[in-house]
């Protein structure tokens, strides 16, 4: 079983700067295809700006500079010959608010199909589009009212948008920035069965501060704290035996 | 590489060619935008520039008390009363004594500004020894030959195109030979108000009326404009009446100033019967035009002041009133000051509503009061584009000029301001 | 006594009054002895009795102002003999007016000598009347501040009355907004109606002619002008349209490029150059379009043999639209900048270009502020007044080419009401008709344009 894991994601000592400030130190991370992958930590630990280095997210915030290798299928993600529109197209992400578009239903999830040319005709990108939402187990709730604003769906219904909207392009990796911290514990277990199913197409990397929901959803943890990996490993052996005192004061909720 | 991927690959050259065609014409935007305030500046800057200096000609003046003082009475009112005229003739037909016609001698003659009589006659009285001497004085030209000599392309148009005839312009030419024409700085154009004649109007009538104006418009407005921002935002309870108060208000800000000027028409003159052209009604219609501004201005700032200094001294013991007295007004006064200061600017360069109550009147006095008839310096600028003399339209660039700098200074003030006392929380 | 003079003396007393009250009620506290205080500080007892010295002096100088043109009436009348009375053709009331206007040092040669004793009779009682009146204020305004200050004792609780009229006194000057609109709409109505009694309002709506001209003297009877406003209107939406064709393009441009292309330092540079192109007051853009545009223009138009007006509508209109770059770039700057960072991160990780995003994204999201704005731009340039004084024509043709010479609803305001005029004339009336038409239009339009962006605010806060 050990042996079946593949490296997806590798990074090679990663650095964040945010102008002077150091935000992440010289992280080297593995992450192994069609697994889940939570990172978890005390906020303000720089887990989700390493998330955002995964499909350089970064990029758009102006005094943010990085260091050190992201290789994604052993090729580096922040060579000057690649556009990061292609490797989003590749890594999809999910963000802590749900972030629909003020348009319908049907356009939120047709948008990256439409911006990146995916489909030929208007058949083949309406069965898209559905397929995407049954995908994200939002087709049965929304399949009558596709016209309607995105933004009239409840809380969870919108992040399951989302999560749709990604998987329209049909990405290898899918990046979650604490995907639930916004909703109710019912849309909340919703949202973790669906990620459940969706390991079985796609990598997940989700941050969360819910050392509980970690616990659930992933098959590996890592656990930041200030700005650097302080142990990463199988989920199981992370929250029963950390090897690290500060992980196991974490865990214990002595700190955080 | 999955299809995905592929088909974005293919795409993306014709992505990011999009790309830089909307980023150029994001470019192209602001660059126009830009490009017309340079020549909007530059073009006002080259006509108005030559309003500051003025076109001399050096003439040797006798003070020949048989014409200043026939009876030799040397009584000072009657060297007051003298013809000036005749000295300057004389000292012209000195230079050319060919001139003989009284045509041409009056031709002659207008070179000079007919307000040089007026100096003359004050050198003389404040210096009687002068009488029966010879003394070089650089006298002021008239527009005319001003303005073919900051623009010399008019020389080369034809006779009856240019300001002066071919005989007036070989005149000229004669005494620039001599060396007796030069610039100096125009004094006037600082001093006086307006004139019929365009080297003898000044810029410092209207430089009054707007201060005069300007003066009631903040007396008027800024108190009025705090109490009113401190009511709405520190007092008032959230009900219908205070939100109609505040659709009042917004609505007001982007009312067209003409209408102020209609209201000022209907109320202040034809009601209440207020003087006209008085800078009294000037600035109370100013003043409810900038009230809005001021007014948004003072609820921002007094909103930009945290609660906590609210509860701390409400936690004191104090009250609503003493809260906002002592603590949160003080504290967002740069703001106030600011935003006043931008009101003023405005009320500054408005003209349309002062036309309606009559500012627009032609004004030779400098106003020394708040009922003077007055003009102000924008109108003054309207009325001196429309007058049709060539020498109007250097002044009118050179009006815009001076109104522009006290706008600059207005708004570095506050600037200054601003960033001197601005607090982040 | 003059209105200044008695604002000299007002002051003079209530310093002394505060001084007296303050005194009074330390002397009250004193004799209160060590346990007992009066309730609040002695300022706050003086405050009070200041109060009754000014609310009802400035009560009673406002009554006096607008009584003032009624006694006027009466006196003069009361003066005047039967004689000239019966002999003056109009109504007594333009008699009033007449002896108003003369003037007592040089009265104009051939006045009737009644009428001149008359004003100096007036002149002379009204002065009479005048300081009495005024000196009756200021003496009931001090018997009653003293009244108050006697009121000085334990029981009384003057800090919570004083608070109670201060904040009194804000809700009057906040209340000033609303009194403006009021005072606007009656002086436009008031005057408008009177326009319509002669001008149906129908013919001045739909009318195709424009000629204000009237008959200059009384007795020509010749032409009533007519009053065709549809012209204006015409010439009017001509001109905006085409200040609009230049403002929403670059505006929006200059609006897209600083908010999400230029770096901080070009923002930092390009936003109070924008600032100060706002802040070039309209007559000096007036100034450019006449004797910049307006001859560059004809020249151009020289050079491929057009005909184009030297008071065009192109050069009007295009100077505007200038003008109103900065006022649609900032407020669209301000309604972009308002997109929730989350839906451009929402575009950016979907793999969406930056153009894309703001053609996808942003400006769909922003779109009701965006129109906000443009609305609003449209009521300024609507109402925009000296840049179409000076550059446009003020002969109404009825026309759509844009190099042809047209006239505003603005320019036909001021043309109308500048210089002396009759103020019951059909011309003067007039203006105020246009007026209140402008004011309608801009109303609807900022109120509509208001609720947009306040709701569009509220969406994302």
């Amino acid at each position: 079983m050990v042996s079946k894991k593949k490296i997806k994601v590798l990074t090679k000592r990663v650095s964040v700067f945010y102008g002077d400030k150091q935000a992440i130190k010289d992280v080297n991370l593995e992450i192994y295809e069609n697994q889940v992958t939570s990172l978890i930590g005390p906020s303000g630990c720089g887990k989700s700006t390493f998330l955002r280095c995964i499909n350089r997210m970064n990029d758009t915030i102006d005094i943010c500079r990085i260091t050190g290798k992201v290789l994604i299928d052993n090729d580096d993600i922040y060579k000057a010959t690649l556009d990061p529109v292609l490797l989003r197209a590749r890594v999809g992400m999910v963000f802590q608010k749900p972030n629909p578009f003020p348009k319908s239903i049907f356009d939120n999830v047709a948008y990256g199909p439409q911006i990146h040319g995916l489909t030929n005709s208007k058949e083949e990108l309406e069965d898209l589009v559905v397929n995407s939402l049954q995908k994200a187990g939002l087709f049965n709730e929304v399949k009558d009212r596709m016209n309607e604003s995105g933004t009239s769906l409840s809380g969870g219904q919108q992040q399951r948008l989302c999560i749709a909207r990604a998987i329209a392009v049909s990405p290898e990796i899918i990046l979650m920035d604490e995907p639930c911290s916004a909703l109710d514990p019912i849309a909340t277990a919703v949202i973790e069965e669906l990620i459940d199913e969706l390991m079985q197409n796609y990598t997940i990397v989700i941050v969360t501060h819910s050392m509980q929901q970690a616990a659930r959803v992933s098959q590996q943890t890592a656990y930041f704290h200030m700005g650097n990996l302080i142990e990463f490993g199988e989920t199981s052996k992370i929250f029963q035996n950390p090897k690290n005192k500060q992980t196991q004061d974490y865990i214990t909720g002595r700190i955080g | 590489m999955n299809k995905n991927t592929r088909i974005i690959a293919e795409s993306l050259k014709k992505r990011n060619r999009s790309e830089s065609t909307f980023r150029l014409m994001g470019l192209l935007g602001i660059i126009s935008a830009i490009s017309f305030l340079v020549i909007i500046l530059t073009s006002i800057i080259n006509e108005g520039k030559k309003a500051f200096v003025s076109t001399q000609i050096k003439l040797d003046i006798f003070f020949d008390s048989k014409i200043l003082d026939p009876s030799n009475s040397g009584k000072i009112t009657e060297i007051e009363n003298a013809n000036y005229q005749t000295l300057i003739k004389a000292s012209l037909l000195n230079f050319f004594p060919d001139v003989k016609t009284r045509n041409d001698q009056r031709d002659l003659l207008s070179m000079i500004s007919s307000s040089e009589q007026e100096n003359l006659m004050r050198t003389l009285t404040n210096d009687i020894s002068l009488m029966n001497t010879k003394k070089e004085f650089w006298l002021k030209s008239s527009s005319k030959y001003d303005v073919i000599n900051k623009n010399p392309e008019m020389i080369d148009f034809a006779e009856e195109d240019r300001l002066i005839s071919n005989q007036q312009l070989f005149w000229f030419n004669e005494l620039k030979k001599d060396n007796r024409v030069n610039f100096g700085f125009n004094k006037i154009f600082f001093t006086a108000a307006d004139s019929t004649e365009p080297e003898q109007a000044g810029i410092w009538g209207s430089v009054m009326g707007s201060f005069f104006t300007l003066f009631v418009t903040l007396l008027l407005s800024f108190p009025i404009a705090v109490a009113a921002g401190v009511f709405l935002e520190e007092l008032a309870p959230k009900n219908r009446f205070t939100h109609f108060i505040e659709v009042n208000i917004n609505n007001l800000a982007a009312v067209p100033s003409i209408i102020f000027g209609l209201l000022g028409l209907a109320i202040f003159l034809n009601v209440m019967h207020l003087p006209r052209s008085a800078p009294l009604v000037g600035g109370m219609v100013l003043a409810l035009m900038t009230l809005p501004t001021i007014i948004i201005a003072t609820r921002a700032s007094l909103k930009a002041v945290p609660p906590s200094i609210r509860e701390a001294a409400i936690g004191m013991g104090a009250t609503k009133m003493q809260t906002v007295t002592h603590h949160v007004l003080p504290l967002s006064m740069p703001g106030i000051s600011t935003g006043t200061i931008i009101g003023m600017s405005q009320a500054l360069g408005e003209s349309a509503p002062l036309l309606m109550i009559g500012m627009v009147a032609f004004i030779v006095d400098v106003p020394e009061s708040f009922l003077d008839s007055s003009t102000v310096l924008p109108v003054q600028i309207y009325l001196w584009k429309s007058t049709a003399a060539r020498g109007f339209v250097e002044l009118t660039a050179a009006g815009v000029l001076v109104l522009l700098t006290f706008l600059i200074l207005m708004n570095s003030f506050a600037i200054i301001i601003r960033k001197k006392f601005e607090k982040k929380w | 006594m003059g209105l200044g003079s008695f604002c000299v003396l007002i002051i003079l007393i209530a310093t002394f009054i505060t001084w007296y009250g303050n005194n009074k009620a330390l002397r009250v506290n004193h004799a209160l002895g060590k346990d007992l205080k009066l309730p609040s500080l002695p300022k706050y007892y003086s405050f009070y009795a200041i109060l009754w010295l000014i609310i009802p002096s400035i009560i009673l100088i406002l009554t006096w102002y607008i009584a003032k043109p009624l006694i006027l009436d009466v006196l003069v009348l009361s003066f005047i003999s039967e004689d000239t009375i019966k002999n003056f053709s109009g109504d007594p009331s333009m008699l009033v007016d007449r002896v108003k206007s003369i003037n007592i040092e040089r009265p104009f040669p051939g006045t009737d000598t009644n009428l001149i004793e008359a004003a100096v009779y007036l002149k002379k009682t009204l002065e009479r009347v005048q300081t009495f009146t005024f000196l009756s204020i200021l003496s009931l305004g001090c018997f009653l501040s003293f009244i108050a200050i006697k009121k000085i004792n334990p029981a009384f609780r003057a800090r919570q009355i004083v608070e109670k009229y201060n904040v009194a006194i804000l809700l009057v000057c906040s209340v000033v907004a609303i009194v403006t609109t009021i005072g606007i709409v009656f002086s436009l109505i008031f005057e408008a109606l009177r326009f319509f009694d002669k001008i149906p309002l129908f013919d001045f709506l739909f009318g195709l002619s424009w000629s204000p001209q009237m008959a200059i003297r009384e007795d020509q009877v010749a032409s009533q002008g007519s009053f065709g406003a549809i012209p204006i209107f015409a010439g009017t939406l001509l001109i905006t349209i085409i200040a609009m064709t230049v403002a929403i393009p670059v505006g929006l441009t200059s609006a897209i490029f600083l908010s999400q292309y230029s770096s901080p330092m070009t923002r930092s540079i390009i936003k109070p150059l924008l600032e100060i192109l706002a802040g070039v007051p309209t007559v000096v853009y007036g100034f450019f379009a006449a004797i910049t545009v307006g001859p560059f223009l004809k020249g151009l138009g020289d050079v491929f043999s057009l005909n184009i007006a030297s008071e065009s509508a192109l050069a009007a209109g295009s100077v505007m639209g200038i003008m109103i770059i900065p006022f649609i770039s900032s407020l669209s700057d301000d309604v972009i900048s308002a997109v929730p960072q989350s839906l451009k991160d929402g575009s950016y990780a979907m793999g969406a270009t930056k153009s894309e995003t703001v053609k996808k994204v942003i400006l769909p999201a922003a779109l009701p502020g965006i129109v906000g704005a443009i609305l609003l731009a449209i009521s300024r340039a609507v109402g925009e007044t000296m840049i179409v004084v000076m550059a446009a024509g003020i002969a109404a043709n009825l026309t759509a080419n844009p190099l042809e010479a047209v006239t505003t609803v603005t320019v036909q305001i001021v043309t109308l009401l500048i210089g002396d005029q009759e103020f019951d004339s059909a011309k003067t009336l007039a203006a105020f008709a246009l007026g209140i038409t402008l004011f309608v239009v801009t109303l609807m339009l900022n109120l509509f344009a208001l609720r947009i962006v306040h709701k569009y605010r509220e969406k994302y806060e």
